[in-house]
């Protein structure tokens, strides 16, 4: 093992008036597994009978690629599970498998999609393939040694075919997609936030109204990243400074939730605090200041934003994640935790605050912890490695 | 002089930002800027009383989006 991380996102985008989509990507392992797999399927034609080849298509190989079997059985077993089509008497998905075996070796296998983008540190890498033939199919074979910062792209026809009778005679070319992912590179972006990038550009020359099944997938190799989230003080104020001397002692950025233990925390560095008074959101109270932490903010109401942020992105209903843009106290969590993060340890301190006792206030004990158990599931499906410690 | 408002939690919900903004209309309003400074401050345990405002030492409790012209006509311009 080395200290690399791979992460997986993927966006895709129905063919105008389909309910659903003929691409499909399935991804196992993700994060500090063994083996990380992610296959984009592309099923024949478009609506429920190429949802069902292309569903079948990426289950079946991933769970094959990622239980090690091999490439010529996988091909094999697809070509004689999927049904044929009573139209075209074929029974037909192409596919792309971004294979990535303890952080360190890449295994593409591509069959008729546009072929895997490569990026290493932003610029194209002409990674070799080998061809063969596998049950009458041409496969595309490839196996290298991945490094920081590679970036692995790979699309459904959809993608290429962008612009076709709308703004670009050729659709949207292979060689013009690197020129764009290239262009638009930066180390932090994450997986999810590049193929965010590509889709956008896909919609907009389709002039949303996209004539194909667009997918794009993407797998980054980054180093790890961890955050640390102290949100509360604990039960027992004896168990105060253990608290802080284990939150302090993590390698990783560090967050602090609530003026109570933004106060403990102030006092266990012997540093000042200064709250701050610029409201960037109405809803979201402003951050604070203190040496030795990377941002501090208020508590529950803050984190009930940061969970909204994360649901709306999760369900694809905030495609551009607004997040990145603005300022406000909750979108700061979020770049942090979404965007950057690998490794995330949340300190959750089970005190429960007398000054929220009131019966009039919307603020009770138990919403911490809900909000916090909400948002560590999110996050886990953001593909982070999560580890919740109450106090 | 500095006026703090709380920007804790419970105060957030009871319109810390709706008392922090009209004192700053009506600073501006005033010319008084070059008089009062504002700082934000944590909870001081009064949520219950919110929106909790101090001048210089002195607390407050009770400024709502209502009650926040009357205030500074009768506790802040007189102190200045």
């Amino acid at each position: 093992m080395n200290n690399l991380w791979t992460e997986t996102g993927y966006i895709s985008l129905n063919k105008t008036g389909e309910q659903l989509c003929g691409d499909r990507v399935e991804v196992t392992g993700g994060g500090e597994s063994n083996r990380t797999t992610l296959v984009l399927a592309d099923g024949l034609g478009s609506g429920v009978k190429a949802n069902i080849l292309s569903t079948l298509t990426s289950k079946i190989l991933c769970t094959m690629i990622s239980g090690g079997m091999s490439i010529e059985s996988c091909v094999e077993t697809i070509a004689e599970t999927l049904p044929v089509c009573s139209v075209r008497k074929v029974a037909y998905s192409t596919f792309s498998i971004i294979s990535i075996s303890d952080n360190e070796i890449a295994e593409l296998i591509q069959f008729d999609n546009p072929e895997i983008v490569v990026l290493r540190n932003g610029v194209r890498y002409n990674y070799p393939y080998t061809t063969r033939k596998i049950a009458g199919k041409t496969i595309h074979e490839s196996r290298f040694p991945v490094e920081e910062n590679d970036v692995f792209i790979a699309m459904s026809d959809g993608a290429t075919y962008a612009g076709v009778g709308h703004r670009l005679s050729h659709g949207w070319q292979r060689e013009n997609i690197i020129d764009f992912a290239e262009a638009n590179y930066l180390p932090e972006n994450s997986a999810k936030y590049i193929a965010g990038t590509i889709i956008d550009e896909c919609n907009r020359l389709y002039e949303g109204e996209p004539g194909d099944d667009t997918t794009v997938a993407v797998v980054r190799i980054c180093a790890r990243h961890p955050v640390n989230l102290v949100i509360g003080p604990p039960a027992t104020k004896d168990q105060d400074i253990k608290m802080m001397n284990l939150f302090f002692a993590k390698e990783g950025a560090k967050i602090i939730c609530g003026g109570t233990t933004a106060t403990m925390a102030a006092r266990y560095l012997r540093r000042d605090l200064k709250p701050t008074l610029q409201y960037f959101d109405p809803e979201v109270p402003p951050i604070s200041l203190l040496d030795g932490v990377d941002l501090v903010t208020e508590g529950v109401i803050t984190i009930a934003r940061v969970l909204k942020y994360a649901e709306d992105y999760l369900d694809g209903t905030d495609l551009s994640a607004s997040w990145t843009t603005k300022k406000d106290a909750a979108a700061l969590i979020a770049c942090e935790l979404f965007e950057k993060a690998t490794d995330i340890n949340f300190f959750v301190g089970r005190a429960v605050n007398p000054a929220h006792q009131d019966p009039d206030m919307p603020i009770t004990f138990g919403i911490k912890i809900q909000l916090i158990e909400s948002l560590a599931k999110c996050l886990e499906r953001m593909g982070k490695q999560i580890k919740v410690s109450y106090f | 002089m500095t006026i703090k408002i709380c920007i804790g939690s419970s105060c957030h919900l009871k319109g810390s930002y709706a008392v922090v903004s009209r004192l700053q209309a009506l600073v501006e309003e005033k010319n008084l800027s070059d008089k009062i400074t504002f700082a934000s401050k944590f909870c001081m345990g009064k949520c219950a009383e919110g929106v909790c405002v101090s001048i210089d030492e002195e607390n407050f409790e009770h400024i709502n989006a209502d009650n926040v012209d009357n205030f500074f006509e009768t506790e802040v311009v007189t102190r200045l």
